[in-house]
């Protein structure tokens, strides 16, 4: 039997069925068991035989121009069906079905054998579950919206599933004024960086203040006591340190760099003049030099950066890390390699 | 049904064909077969077949149920003549061979004259001596 996969499946129960039928007829001849395989081959065996059967019968009904097919053309179907093995009258040439030797030999069978029904009961299957339709034009009571579309066809969804509605953008596009609102986020992020800056330094200032008063130390001592991260822990409690609190601004952004990004971009451009002299304004005037320490094995171009940058005072400290904000350190150091050599320049033969 | 004239069969042999079949058909409606009608019903309507007369139906029914119990008593012939074979060799497995059991030896050889050739494959377990302990079948 060809079935397809899905078939077989929804054939499971048919199948099951006529096994149990064709057991029962099994063990009424006197067979005592099975073998699985056996019976499964002898099932479809009956099976095959019912479906040609009724392919035979049917097509000898459409020969004759019917659909429905009668006695006869089941006759016709036995008379096909035994044409291998063979029954009684297949040779003569008296071809009337009512005397056909199959139906002879069916009715004999039928004398002969005792009535045995199936063991169980069995529903009527398979189970079609009642289809829901669409309701037709007519169960709605509409109108076709067309005379091309008779009113028994399934009726129209609702409109509004399938009419086109024109899409609107809502959103009204200015660039003008999307120029004006990036500038002034990007001003806003400026101003939060700034201001960050602004506390990071007051709360460094009061440290470098104090060790202003030893400054000629520094020099002599040539440590960076100045620089407030490089001077010895003050001992928990020693000291009343304001806690840091972030400005509301700063918050939001997630990243520093996001914040600076802006920033910097806005300095190359050199369109916010204006924020420069702010910025000159809120930073202060003198703040803590950072000074690098150089811990080498060999010997870098003779004195430590610190040093030098201390002899050349103050003012010109302050004034060189203040303005010069997007100078890199490669920038500082290659000025500072510059000068030096210039400074000394005997110390050049080393190199 | 052919009441055409025919001079090579009788007339009356004719009638008592025909009125056998009727009575035939009649008697299948008290008549249960052993493959059940929502079976049969279900094949015939999946190959096509139409009818609402639940006689023919019925005969369908009965004609699978011959043609398989015909199939299955051959099989059990085969059955029986392999064992007496096999009883004439071994007096003393008498008792335990003499329940007949299906298999597909004995089938494969019962279908094939029915035209249906079955080829199928020869499963260790599926061989007649496989309920035997090994011992046995050693001997």
């Amino acid at each position: 039997m060809e079935v397809h996969r899905e078939d077989k499946k929804a054939d499971d129960f048919g199948r099951a069925v006529s096994r149990m039928a064709v057991a029962q007829i099994c063990e009424t001849l006197g067979f005592h068991g099975f073998k699985e395989s056996a019976l499964d081959a002898l099932t479809d065996v009956a099976i095959r035989y019912l479906l040609d059967l009724g392919k035979t019968a049917s097509t000898h009904a459409n020969l004759s121009g019917r659909t429905q097919c009668n006695l006869f053309d089941i006759v016709r179907g036995f008379e096909d069906m035994g044409a291998p093995r063979g029954f009684s009258g297949a040779s003569s040439s008296g071809n009337c079905v009512v005397s056909s030797g199959t139906i002879k030999e069916i009715i004999e069978f039928v004398g002969s054998t005792d009535e045995i029904p199936f063991a169980q009961p069995v529903p009527p299957f398979p189970v079609v579950r009642d289809k829901r339709l669409i309701p037709s034009f007519l169960n709605m009571s509409e109108t076709p919206p067309g005379k091309h579309i008779p009113p028994w066809l399934p009726a129209f969804p609702d409109p509004h599933t399938y009419i086109r509605t024109p899409m609107w953008n809502e959103r009204v596009v200015d660039p003008r004024a999307e120029q004006i609102e990036q500038a002034r986020q990007r001003r806003k992020a400026e101003r939060a960086l700034l201001s960050l800056q602004q506390r990071l330094v007051s709360n460094g200032s009061a440290e470098a203040s104090s060790s202003e008063a030893n400054n000629d130390n520094v020099k002599e001592l040539g440590v960076p006591e100045s620089n407030p991260f490089l001077s010895t822990p003050l001992k928990p409690g020693e000291k009343d340190v304001s806690a840091v609190v972030l400005p509301d601004k700063l918050k939001n952004n997630a990243c520093l760099m996001e914040a600076f990004a802006p920033a910097i971009e806005a300095a190359k451009e050199g369109d916010l003049a204006e924020s420069e002299d702010r910025e000159r304004r809120l930073l202060p005037e003198k703040r803590p030099a950072v000074i690098f320490k150089f811990k080498t094995g060999k010997k870098l171009l003779g004195e430590p950066l610190d040093l030098s940058l201390s002899r050349k005072g103050g003012g010109r400290v302050g004034h060189w890390l203040g303005r010069d904000e997007e100078r890199d350190d490669k920038k500082r150091r290659a000025e500072y390699i510059l000068r030096h050599s210039m400074e000394n320049p005997h110390e050049l033969t080393q190199l | 049904m052919n009441h055409t004239n025919n001079p090579q069969q009788p007339n009356d042999a004719r009638h008592d064909d025909d009125a056998a079949l009727t009575e035939f058909l009649s008697s299948l409606m008290d008549y249960t077969p052993t493959i059940p009608d929502e079976l049969v019903e279900h094949y015939l309507a999946k190959s096509g077949f139409q009818c609402p007369d639940v006689r023919l139906v019925r005969l369908v029914a009965v004609a699978t149920q011959k043609f398989v119990a015909e199939v299955a008593s051959d099989a059990l012939q085969q059955c029986r003549a392999r064992q007496s074979t096999v009883v004439k060799d071994k007096r003393e497995k008498q008792q335990k061979d003499k329940r007949p059991i299906l298999t597909m030896e004995d089938l494969s050889k019962a279908l094939r004259d029915y035209g249906v050739n079955v080829k199928h494959q020869e499963y260790f377990a599926d061989s007649p001596s496989t309920g035997m302990d090994p011992a046995s079948r050693d001997e």
